[in-house]
Formats: C-alpha cells, sequence, structure tokens
C-alpha cells in the first residue's frame, strides 16, 4: 500500500505537501475507513482552485512514469508559476509486506526526467541523475537484478549534446521491469502491480459533454444480459429507479434505452446524475482487476446527498483495502457517521492538507458535528 | 474597489451567554487567558445576559413548547439576535462555540425543574447548539477550595436555605484559598487605578500583562521598573515598584520559574480535577479517582444525572442539601483534555 506520497513544485503546489496515510488517530468509529493501519478511505474539501484536481494528477504521475501513456504534444504548465526550482519532486512511499519502497523522481516537464531514484529499506537500490550523466546502480543485487546490463541503459538515455535530438528518458525503473526476469514475489513487480492499478475518475467533464463516448466497447460490454442487469441494480441500489433495456439498430450499433411503454433514448435523456453515476459504474465495475488507489475527483458532483453517502459505503464494501481518495464539496458527508476526522481533510489556498483531527486544538469526538464545524470557521486557520 | 464586493460573512465567533454578573466574564476571560489553545480572542465575544428561564421562553417563543420533545434545532444566535438586533440577525452555522452558563438558583421563582433539565439535556455541544453549565449553587464554587489538595471538598455542600448571592459569597470568601490568585491582575488593575491615579484603562492593562508575565525573581524588578515607567507618576514609581514586588513576590510562582498565567493554569487544573472527583461523588457515589483515569471517569460524567441528583437532595425546603458542584470550568476539559493533563 502507498504510505505516503510528497510533491513539490508542481503546478499550483510550490511548497511541498504530502498526503500521509499512516497518520491515523486512532477513533474507534468509522474504521471501514482503515485497512491494515493505513487510511484507506479518504474525503478532501477545499475551495475552489485550491489544486484538488492537481493533487490527484500529481499521484498518478508514477503510473504515467513507469508506464508511459503520457501525451507528448502535452507540453503545459508543469512546474509552479511562482518556483525558481527548476523540477518538480515526486515522492511515493510505500510498504508491500514487510518491506518498505521508496521512489522518488524529478522531473521538468511532462516529458522530461531529470532524476531518479529507488530505496528500499533504507538502501539505494538505484540513483539516476539525467542532467549530469550520473549513474549509481550498485546494489541491484538487493532485488535480483545484478544481471541487467546497465551500458545498454546508459546508452539508450545518453542523447549526447545535440539539443535537437532529446530523447526520452527511459526512466531506469522501467527499463530494470522489461529487461531483467524478476520472479513474481520481487518487490519491484510488486510495485508495478500496484502503480498499475491506480485510476483516476473525474466526475463530468468529458462524458457530460459528449455521452456517446462511453458508446461502443460499453455497450458491447453490456450485451451480456446480466452486466446489463447489473448495471441497472447498481443504478436502483444507488437511487436511480429505471428499467434498461439495449436494443441492436438497423446497421448493427446497440443503443441503450430506458424501458417504459415507449422505450426512451439514453443518451439523450439520462440525467447528470445517471450519466456521472453510469460513467462511474463503466470505467470502475466490470474491469477484472481491482484498483489498487482510486483518486474521485469531484465524485458526486451531481449526486443527491443520499447517492453520495451510497456510493461511498458502496466503495467501502467492494474495495475494501482499495486506497480511496474522493474530493468534494458536499458537507454532507463530513460526518462521523460515515467518515472519520483523521480521514477527512482539508487542502488550502496555501497548499496545505489537514486532517480535520489536526486542525484544531479542540479534541474531535464521535459526536461532534464536523460539517457545523467546518462551516461556523473551527478549521479556518487550515482552510 | 471590486464592484463585486459583496456582504462578507464573519465566522468563528462565540457566544457567552451568562446571568449578567461579570463573575463570569471574569472567569472565562482568566481562562481563555490561561490556556491559549482554546482560540478565543476576548475580545470577539458576544456576551448576552438574561437568565435560564427567561431563554427557555425566547426558545419556546421561536420553536413552539413542545421544542424539547420534537427535538427541535434550536439556534441561540438567531433566538437571542432576533429579540435585541431584529436587523442584524446572527445565526450559529458563523460560531464556533456557545457557552451557557447558569446558577442552580433553587430560590428563583421561576424555577422548574421540568425546565431546567430539558435545558440540560439539550444543550450538549458547545461547538453545535451549545453547552450548558450549571454551577451549584452558583459561579463562586469554582474557589470554594480551602486548600490545595482540599479532601473535604468530597462532602463540600450547603443547605438549601442558605441564600446563595450574599451569604454563600460571604462564604466562599471567607473560606477560599483561590480567590486571591485569580483575583489578582484585578487587584493590580485596581492599585494603579485607585492608588496610583492610572486613569487610562489602556496603559493599566499593559502594565499589568508586562507585571504578570514575569517568570523570574532576578528580573523582576527591572521589569516591574520598566512597565511603570510612564504609566505612574515619577515621583511615586519607586513606592509602586516595591509595593508590586512585594506582591508579586507573595504570590510565590515566580520563585518556580513560572509566569502568572502558566501558574493559574496549574490552579485550574487542580480545580478542574476537584470538580471532575466532586461530580463523579454525585454522580456515582465515589470521589477518589485512580491519577491516570481522570480523562476515562470524566467522560462517564453525565450533567443530566448530576442536576437530576441535586434536584433531588435540595428538594426539602428545611433539611434540602446542595452540593458544592462549579462544571463551567469542565469547558476547559472538553475541549480537549490534554489541557489539563499535560
Amino acid at each position: 500500500m502507498l504510505k505516503k506520497f510528497t510533491l513539490k513544485n508542481y503546478k499550483n503546489f510550490k511548497d511541498e505537501i504530502s498526503i500521509d496515510f499512516e497518520n491515523t488517530a486512532g477513533y474507534q468509529f468509522s474504521t471501514d475507513c482503515i485497512t491494515d493501519g493505513i487510511i484507506s478511505k479518504m474525503l478532501i474539501y477545499g475551495r475552489n482552485a485550491t489544486g484538488k484536481t492537481n493533487l490527484g494528477k500529481a499521484l498518478m504521475d508514477i503510473n504515467k512514469t513507469m508506464f508511459g501513456g503520457r501525451n507528448f504534444y502535452d507540453t503545459g504548465i508543469f512546474l509552479n508559476a511562482d518556483s525558481i526550482d527548476k523540477t518538480a519532486i515526486f515522492s511515493y512511499e510505500f510498504c508491500f509486506e514487510n518491506n518498505e519502497l521508496v521512489y522518488r523522481y524529478a522531473r521538468l516537464s511532462n516529458q522530461d526526467l531529470r532524476k531518479e531514484e529507488l530505496l528500499i529499506d533504507g538502501k539505494t537500490i538505484f540513483s539516476c541523475d539525467f542532467e549530469n550523466n550520473k549513474f549509481y546502480f550498485e546494489n541491484l543485487e538487493y532485488i535480483n537484478a545484478e544481471t541487467a546490463n546497465v551500458d545498454r541503459y546508459k546508452q539508450s538515455v545518453d542523447s549526447g549534446d545535440d539539443e535537437e535530438f532529446q530523447v526520452l528518458k527511459l526512466p531506469f525503473l522501467t527499463w530494470l521491469l522489461s529487461n531483467v526476469a524478476l520472479s513474481n514475489d520481487s518487490i519491484l513487480i510488486k510495485l508495478a502491480n500496484y502503480a498499475r492499478r491506480m485510476l483516476m475518475i473525474t466526475a463530468g467533464n468529458e462524458m457530460l459533454r459528449n455521452p456517446r463516448i462511453m458508446n461502443d466497447s460499453f455497450y458491447e460490454l453490456l450485451e451480456d444480459s446480466n452486466r446489463l442487469k447489473d448495471l441497472e441494480d447498481f443504478l436502483n441500489e444507488m437511487g436511480i429507479k429505471c428499467k434498461l433495456i439495449l436494443e441492436k439498430l438497423p446497421d448493427g450499433q446497440k443503443k441503450l434505452y430506458f424501458r417504459h411503454e415507449k422505450l426512451v433514448p439514453f443518451d439523450e435523456t439520462a440525467s447528470s446524475g445517471t450519466l456521472a453515476l453510469v460513467d462511474l459504474y463503466r470505467r470502475l465495475i466490470p474491469k477484472s482487476w481491482a484498483p489498487s488507489l482510486l483518486y474521485l475527483d469531484e465524485f458526486d458532483a451531481f449526486y443527491h446527498y443520499e447517492m453520495a453517502e451510497k456510493v461511498i459505503n458502496f466503495l467501502k464494501k467492494r474495495y475494501p483495502k482499495c486506497q480511496v481518495i474522493m474530493t468534494s464539496h458536499n458537507t454532507n458527508l463530513m460526518t462521523n457517521r460515515l467518515m472519520r476526522p483523521d480521514c477527512l481533510f482539508i487542502l488550502s489556498r496555501e497548499g496545505t492538507l489537514t486532517a480535520l483531527c489536526h486542525a484544531t486544538e479542540r479534541e474531535l469526538r464521535e459526536g461532534h458535528n464536523l460539517e457545523k464545524m467546518y462551516i461556523s470557521g473551527e478549521f479556518d486557520k487550515y482552510e | 474597489m471590486n464592484s463585486y464586493q459583496g456582504e462578507v460573512r464573519r465566522r468563528s465567533q462565540n457566544l457567552l451567554i451568562v446571568e449578567g454578573h461579570h463573575e463570569k466574564n471574569k472567569l472565562f476571560w482568566l481562562i481563555f487567558k490561561c490556556f491559549p489553545e482554546i482560540n478565543i480572542n476576548m475580545d470577539e465575544i458576544w456576551i448576552y445576559g438574561t437568565n435560564i428561564y427567561q431563554l427557555y421562553n425566547d426558545i419556546v417563543k421561536e420553536y413552539g413548547a413542545e421544542w424539547a420533545e420534537e427535538n427541535e434545532d434550536i439556534d441561540l444566535p438567531f433566538v437571542i439576535s432576533k429579540k435585541q438586533y431584529p436587523d442584524k440577525l446572527r445565526y450559529k452555522g458563523d460560531f464556533t462555540n456557545i457557552v451557557l452558563v447558569f446558577d442552580y438558583e433553587r430560590h428563583d421563582t421561576n424555577f422548574s425543574e421540568e425546565k431546567i433539565l430539558a435545558m440540560q439535556r439539550y444543550f450538549v455541544d458547545a461547538a453545535d447548539m451549545g453547552r450548558l453549565y450549571i454551577n451549584y449553587p452558583m459561579i463562586e464554587s469554582y474557589r470554594h477550595l480551602c486548600q490545595l489538595p482540599d479532601d473535604d471538598f468530597s462532602e463540600r455542600k450547603i443547605p438549601v436555605s442558605l441564600q446563595p448571592g450574599k451569604e454563600y459569597k460571604a462564604l466562599v470568601d471567607q473560606e477560599t484559598i483561590i480567590g486571591s490568585k485569580v483575583d489578582f491582575p484585578h487587584r493590580i488593575d485596581d492599585l494603579l487605578e485607585k492608588r496610583f491615579r492610572v486613569s487610562d484603562a489602556q496603559k493599566r492593562k499593559r502594565c499589568c500583562n508586562e507585571i504578570l508575565g514575569i517568570s523570574s525573581v532576578s528580573s523582576m524588578e527591572n521589569v516591574i521598573d520598566n512597565a511603570l515607567q510612564e504609566v505612574v507618576a515619577k515621583s511615586i514609581l519607586p513606592t509602586a515598584k516595591y509595593l508590586l514586588v512585594d506582591w508579586v513576590t507573595k504570590q510565590g510562582y515566580v520563585h518556580t520559574n513560572q509566569t502568572y498565567w502558566k501558574y493559574i493554569r496549574g490552579v485550574f487544573k487542580q480545580v478542574i480535577y476537584h470538580n471532575i472527583s466532586k461530580a463523579n461523588r454525585i454522580q456515582y457515589g465515589q470521589y477518589q479517582i485512580p491519577e491516570n483515569k481522570y480523562k476515562e471517569y470524566f467522560e462517564r460524567l453525565d450533567l443530566t444525572e448530576i442536576l437530576k441528583v441535586q434536584n433531588l437532595v435540595s428538594k426539602d425546603s428545611i433539611t434540602g442539601f446542595i452540593w458544592v458542584l462549579n462544571t463551567c470550568i469542565y469547558f476547559v476539559a472538553e475541549y480537549n483534555f490534554r489541557l489539563v493533563s499535560d
């Protein structure tokens, strides 16, 4: 599991900001927000434009770093616009069974990796300084990777002095994973396994603008009547009472309808809440693998408050081990009935992330009305 | 100027509802001074004077006679502001603390077991609807310790026939060991104003603060001398200085290298511990609490149960009595028990 994520100089986060999943406060209620001593259900609040989405993107960066999927043309703002530092720093601290693994790197932009370092149980396994061409590969045997031909790697990342011909630096970690035969219980495999299963879902943007985006492959899935029934059950359980039917059009395309006396086309009539919920379903539930980490940005932007609660309860039940981070403006969820003061966070304009229990000197108890306290300014020094 | 500017919502306000007397303000002023962690600026407290039955009636007027049974969501800032400044309504959503402090006035012609119980049952959270603290027989009970520690506090009670107000106050003044300690800031202020003719309240306040901040014997004279410069007349400065040095020395805390505030913080902790023990004695019949169990015992206390006991033992107007107990100082322990346990 991910124990701690630290970020610096990325987008609006000029100073260092951390998500510390280990910093729990021992509450005896809502214990399903904690898994193996680590926060597994986290809810982040914050005023508009404090960086809730950016934080999610940053957290997902390891996934892109290790497995690609970066848009080469995405040259948008990456570094903090007020900082003089030349790179953004990402640090991930994991715990896999009894081993601690730290993977840190620095990048100048989406494309340009400047430094990379891996530590296991406090020991540096390798470190690469691409800018100064300094490499350290002394402890590869510690992860049974001493057979790696590191010279070939060095050659592949050496762009020489030719400024015109800048090679996209392949992280050594990624190279190692595909060039060395690692055993299945290798800690690197565990890391890859975790990072690959990280998922970020932003409610509503593209999908609401164009619901057809989700059509084709998803509708193919729904051809299985069990799957369609499952979707219908999911919608009903979350509070949308409806019956669905999938019809095949003469041209072979499939189309989803609400079943009434007459069929009502789903694409054109589904409400924003329904679309958002179906999108969550589509991107999450049919997957053959369970996510390791889920960043649900503004997850309930279109939900009724009861549906928002139901979705959280569903996530707790269905993905007990998954580290789910949700962002929201719905203060109704700020309750000890559902969450707890060490799992509810405020992201401030200054770029600090503080759990409610650390945002006041008052000792927060189960009976406290956290929502009312938040609104009346109890935590205003950290907002 | 930004033409989109609208009204700014003022949050983090505090409301202290008391029964008209200055004693309560003074006590809370001192508590907030000694426990700065409780993030309340004394200048930003809205103090509202009323009595508990009047407040009860105001609630009835707004929410109906059945408010307690129907578990209405009572908004005290709204109720009070509607009465006091109807064109400037305030709402509990802007208040981080609402504290109600009342005396247990058995003699009040309006006394009603039912109403006072309903109030005690409903007002349980300072950070939400408000927290009611009833002091038995009145606020001065926090001073009613004769030594530290005071094991006799366990059985301290007063006959119901003893009139609170004058008679009880006189009794406490006679017996208290706390009074001269907690009154010290006011005594210095009085001295400066009445004897040394410092009429500027701001100057006195600054001077007092400097004197009370002293925590070492060696610098005491110097600090007091500096604090008095340009506050009292040159001709009487030496007299004032030596008198204050004497006063501060007699309080004794400087010798232990503490400021006055730190010292009184310790005194408050003891007062709170005594009153936790006492409440435990009233509710569960046991006064002695193991040293490391105060928090646990404190959390078991129920002010409604204690009120019921007090109602019962004070029922008979001749043989009845009231257990001496101060609950409003629990505010500190409820805020965060760490403040009184470190």
